[in-house]
């Protein structure tokens, strides 16, 4: 068993958490607010530290007055608390929307948009994307259909009858196929994190483990 | 039909307890499970074996606690192979609250490799062999900005050096001398920014590590060629192991292998239950 205060302090902790697996129980309330408290204070801190001195104090005192315009517009986000002021809150979020929506739009319809429909055509290139041999047309044609049919669920305006009925129906299927591996990549993905946190009490801590 | 009227009634409890219970036995007596490697981890393995001796690779390191189970041993991994070719790494996060875990990654695989090593041009050495950029916000503007000049952008590495002092960036100016780009991430998207802005605008390779919630969501950009390769989970981190072990005889230890037993069981146990809740469902249904 591992004697080191912090290793025990991280176990009780987790074991405090995993209480909540039988029921709502004030000792995982406790290990609840510690964690609310201390990732808090923790990002407060650290953001103190490594973001506005060295970013901001040490440059602005140093004579980069400039600063002082990013930094005024950044403390616009506090008037939020002052009712006859709070209006001024929307010049920060207006900015930074705007240049995030500059930056985003272009590369979204470029790369997520046109990139993708051009993997989706079938062409000589694609078939061998899927490292399949022949099978690579095969695939490519699945996923053009997949493609085709999920679009036409979506299309609202005319009902969903004939032809459209029938590729909105095969759109559900390979709806529920995403569905399905999202699904499987979310367990996946939260039985690992419960793997790696019995690993850590079992062997970190008890030490039964390797 | 009154078992299968229990069955629709079956404590959740229970069901953890059977979940946490199985993955403790898996844990208690482990065994490594044989894995398969499909294409987008060979491919990203592939890519970063072959970088030529005058190119870097960089090291996205951008995950937090919750996703270190998955992402830690692809950093792993990935690191391990590429400084036994030797090859040239500068490793980075794009959010300051994860450079505590890059920093890890980075000091245990490189002490490690310096155990082994028999004199000083064997070692691994900071500023020669790999440098640690450390952290510039936000995040798209390193990203865009290294395609210009990496030490433009990362003026001061993690340590407080001046990075254009440092023998590795006096050859390794920007994207031009980077073979490929790792990113490994877990809810952030960072690895998909990666191949939005730098692969897009310059044509760096990219290759993801991603958390599972994310795998689905980025086999396109795969499909698409705007990954060169990815590993998906931790059974990503795992085959990556499986290729370090069997092709570039990688003697680490395995810790995504050692895992995919437990997660094995626990995938098992959970079809097993969807089953059975599935068929009590439907009998109680017929009879009601």
């Amino acid at each position: 068993m591992n004697f080191d205060p912090w290793i025990w302090i991280g176990a009780l902790l987790s074991l405090a958490i995993f209480s909540f697996l039988y029921k709502e129980n004030p000792v995982y309330y406790v290990a609840e607010h510690i964690y609310i408290g201390v990732i808090n204070g923790y990002l407060v801190t650290f953001y103190w530290h490594n973001i506005l001195v060295p970013i901001l104090f040490k440059r602005l005192f140093s004579g980069m007055y400039l600063l002082i315009i990013p930094a005024f517009i950044g403390c616009l986000y506090f008037t939020r608390f002052i009712p006859r002021l709070s209006w001024l809150v929307r010049i920060p979020i207006a900015l930074f929307m705007g240049y995030y929506t500059g930056l985003f739009i272009p590369v979204t319809i470029q790369a997520d948009i046109i990139k993708q429909i051009q993997a989706t055509l079938l062409t000589t290139q694609n078939f061998k994307m899927w490292n399949a041999g022949a099978l690579g047309i095969v695939w490519s044609v699945i996923l053009f259909v997949g493609v085709i049919c999920t679009i036409s669920y979506f299309y609202f305006s005319r009902e969903h009858k004939g032809a459209l009925r029938v590729t909105s129906r095969i759109g559900i299927v390979f709806i529920m196929l995403g569905f399905g591996a999202s699904f499987g990549y979310t367990v996946m993905s939260r039985v690992t994190l419960l793997i790696g946190k019995l690993q850590f009490l079992m062997g970190d801590w008890l030490g039964i483990i390797k | 039909m009154k078992i299968f009227e229990t069955l629709t009634r079956i404590d959740r409890r229970i069901i953890f307890l059977a979940l946490g219970g199985l993955i403790i036995f898996s844990l208690l007596f482990p065994r490594f499970l044989k894995v398969r490697v499909f294409p987008p981890v060979a491919k990203l393995y592939e890519a970063v074996d072959k970088i030529p001796p005058d190119k870097a690779l960089i090291l996205d390191i951008s995950y937090g606690p919750q996703y270190q189970a998955e992402c830690e041993p692809m950093a792993y991994t990935v690191l391990r192979h590429a400084y036994k070719n030797r090859t040239k790494v500068l490793a980075l996060s794009l959010y300051a609250e994860y450079l505590g875990l890059a920093k890890k990654v980075l000091d245990d695989v490189t002490a490690e490799y310096n155990r082994n090593a028999r004199s000083r041009d064997d070692s691994l050495i900071y500023g020669r062999d790999y440098v640690f950029l450390g952290w510039q916000p936000p995040p798209i503007i390193p990203i865009l900005g290294m395609g210009e000049s990496i030490a433009g952008v990362y003026q001061i590495d993690y340590y407080g050096n001046q990075t254009d002092t440092l023998p590795l960036m006096k050859h390794i100016k920007n994207y031009n001398n980077v073979s490929i780009l790792v990113a490994l991430g877990g809810g952030t998207g960072s690895e998909k920014w990666w191949a939005q802005f730098a692969q897009r605008k310059f044509g760096l390779r990219v290759g993801a590590g991603c958390s599972a919630v994310l795998g689905a969501d980025y086999y396109p950009y795969y499909q698409a060629g705007q990954f060169t390769g990815m590993m998906v989970g931790v059974k990503g981190a795992a085959e990556y192991e499986e290729l370090a072990s069997s092709r570039a005889k990688i003697t680490a230890e395995r810790v995504a292998s050692e895992r995919m037993l437990s997660l094995t069981y626990a995938h098992l146990i959970m079809i097993a239950f969807i089953v059975i809740g599935n068929i009590s469902y439907f009998v109680t249904r017929r009879k009601k």
